[in-house]
């Protein structure tokens, strides 16, 4: 069963007032990114169990969560490698990167590491064209990729998990 | 020599921190706006300034300021879009990142003059620790009596609150973004009604750009007169560039859009020259959605003019030779890149990014992609150039929002100055998968010594 700890619903409670009366709406993307740290994606369940804390509809949760690239709508690895493969990034060889990425863990674009570490997706423009090619690892972006540096990425990564 | 007025306290240790930004003369403005302006004096300076919205669009600021409704008892709102996702653009991140305060200290500003007591900042998702950097700015602005109740004994009271996005490049169009505070998906509205009658929960809202709303700060602080004596023609005041691609010296930096094309390329102050010693083939001046340019077109318009980095030079001959500042997202590509693939990753984007709310967009980014990824992997013919160039034009001009043209443009551009490459990908569709077709007829003049 899917529950916030009683921090999180206070939490929630903040975020809802920000919006003016009637609109705790609002409140959706921020509490789905909320959920979605707290439980590791989006599942049927936890989209039902925002709508019932916002008093929404579920189908209101579900048109947003599908909406947007951030909310995984499966399981995903302990790690997630979003490498940007648009225009700038290409441009500074970011093919390369996304290669390299699929060859060392053995995953395509969209895959999870059959021990659940890492999952590799390619995504659009993160922001970052200036310090190419680039991946969004978490909370953060890690820049300037080369297959070293990627390499390094990988064994921390494995490090922080044990 | 560039004049900076966003940027000037960029390299002060600690500057994302309110004590020095404050010692570095931070908040002045806030004291001068509301001890001894009324709101309407603010927007007025900013009228003068001649400070033109610096998301993309140039629309100016206090035009729209004055635009927004004024109903009595209905509560109004300033939101600034911190979207950023127009591929090359990169500057609002960097402003927010590095100084966080300088945003506060604007929005506190914006604010007053708007009559916003609850203003909101959207930021894309995926700048997560930026949301952390903005929140500690607001506390510390807020302990040091700069936001909350009754602001420096003015009266005036004012709360801003940071909302995340979760990841769609059409929540950078205002309303679509009003649609996503919400807490709906990111469906652009009609308009009318405009944001300023309508927006935010259906009450008057401004929308601004982050830079656009950092601007006001030198604006209120030397007067909107002093402001507009920077630049050239409509082109007052400084303007944020964020450059990348195959340069020496890829980042963010501002120009008082005087500066030429060429300067701002090769000299070491700015972009450093193209990387490796290569040669420029192309660059797309203002963000992906606006015309791509060869080198002969980027440095000189059509009519052999030198092109200066501001809004009026960089659109001169219309889209037949000429582009756009737009968001100032500066991207450069060397003489090893190949302009099919990077129109086909452009058209990925919009693919993806597209709404499906109109037909054409939903539709047309869909045979964008699929044309492109033809052509650049061997299979396309002669008829698929030409499909492509009626698939653009039919989605141009016939959508809500304008994501639509900003899918098109792009395409149209790349057909329009690089045709033989297209061809070329054709007829030599085996030697396309193994070279690309290199610099042709648009070489820069300059030569390269290195």
């Amino acid at each position: 069963m899917v529950e916030f700890t009683q921090e999180k619903l206070d939490q929630i409670q903040q975020i809802i007032a920000r919006y003016p009366e009637g609109r705790q709406k609002s409140a959706l993307l921020p509490v789905l990114h909320l959920a979605q740290e707290e439980f590791g994606w989006l599942s049927v369940e936890t989209m039902d169990y925002v709508a019932s804390l916002l008093k929404l509809e579920p189908i209101e949760v579900y048109e947003v969560a599908t909406f947007y690239s951030m909310y995984h709508l499966k399981p995903v690895g302990k790690f997630v490698f979003e490498v940007c493969q648009t225009g700038p990034c290409m441009l500074r060889g970011s093919d390369e990167i996304i290669d390299y990425i699929r060859e060392k863990l053995n995953i395509n674009p969209g895959e999870t590491t059959p021990d659940g570490m890492f999952t590799l997706k390619t995504v659009e423009c993160l922001g970052a064209c200036g310090y190419a090619p680039m991946m969004q690892l978490g909370k953060f972006y890690k820049e300037h990729l080369t297959k070293e540096k990627v390499d390094r990425i990988i064994e921390e990564c494995r490090a922080k998990a044990n | 020599m560039g004049r900076k007025l966003l940027l000037e306290k960029a390299d002060v240790e600690g500057i994302r921190y309110f004590d020095t930004y404050r010692r570095e003369g931070g908040y002045r403005s806030v004291e001068k706006a509301l001890k001894s302006m009324t709101p309407d004096e603010v927007t007025e300076e900013v009228k003068v300034s001649g400070l033109r919205g610096r998301g993309g669009a140039g629309f100016p600021a206090g035009m729209k300021w004055s635009f927004l409704a004024k109903p009595e008892g209905v509560p109004r709102h300033l939101v600034v879009n911190a979207d950023e996702s127009e591929p090359g653009t990169f500057k609002d991140r960097y402003l927010m990142e590095f100084i966080p305060h300088i945003l506060i200290e604007g929005i506190i500003v914006s604010s007053y003059a708007l009559g916003s007591n609850r203003s909101y900042i959207y930021i894309r998702g995926e700048y997560a620790w930026i949301v952390d950097i903005l929140e500690q700015a607001i506390q510390e602005a807020k302990n040091n009596g700069f936001l909350g109740k009754n602001i420096l004994g003015s009266g005036f009271d004012c709360e801003i609150f940071v909302q995340r996005g979760a990841g769609a490049y059409i929540c950078g169009e205002e309303t679509a973004l009003l649609e996503s505070l919400e807490g709906k998906r990111g469906n652009p509205r009609i308009k009318p009604p405009f944001p300023a009658v309508k927006g935010a929960w259906g009450r008057p809202t401004v929308v601004n750009n982050v830079e656009t709303i950092a601007s006001v700060v030198p604006i209120i602080n030397d007067g909107g007169a002093e402001y507009a004596k920077i630049g050239v023609g409509r082109s007052t005041g400084t303007k944020l560039i964020s450059a990348c691609g195959n340069i020496n010296k890829p980042g963010v930096y501002e120009i008082d859009m005087t500066i030429s094309v060429e300067e701002f390329i090769y000299s070491d102050e700015w972009c450093g020259g193209i990387s490796n010693g290569k040669r420029l083939k192309a660059c797309i001046p203002g963000g992906s959605s606006v015309p791509i340019l060869p080198a002969n077109l980027l440095l000189k318009t059509a009519k052999g003019e030198q092109r200066i980095m501001n809004y009026e030079s960089l659109s001169d001959g219309g889209f037949a030779t000429g582009s756009m500042l737009g968001s100032g997202g500066f991207i450069v590509l060397d003489e090893d890149q190949c302009i099919v693939k990077h129109t086909y990753t452009l058209a990925k984007f919009y693919h993806h990014e597209s709404c499906g709310q109109c037909s054409p967009c939903r539709e047309g980014t869909i045979w964008l992609d699929k044309l492109l990824h033809k052509l650049e992997y061997g299979q396309g013919t002669m008829r698929d150039i030409d499909l492509l160039w009626d698939v653009q034009k039919n989605i141009e001009g016939n959508t809500i929002c304008p994501l639509g043209d900003a899918a098109a443009w792009p395409v149209a551009a790349a057909i329009r100055h690089f045709r033989d490459e297209f061809e070329w990908h054709v007829t030599n569709a085996q030697e396309a998968q193994t070279r690309n077709y290199g610099l042709a007829h648009y070489a820069d003049s300059i030569e390269v010594t290195a």
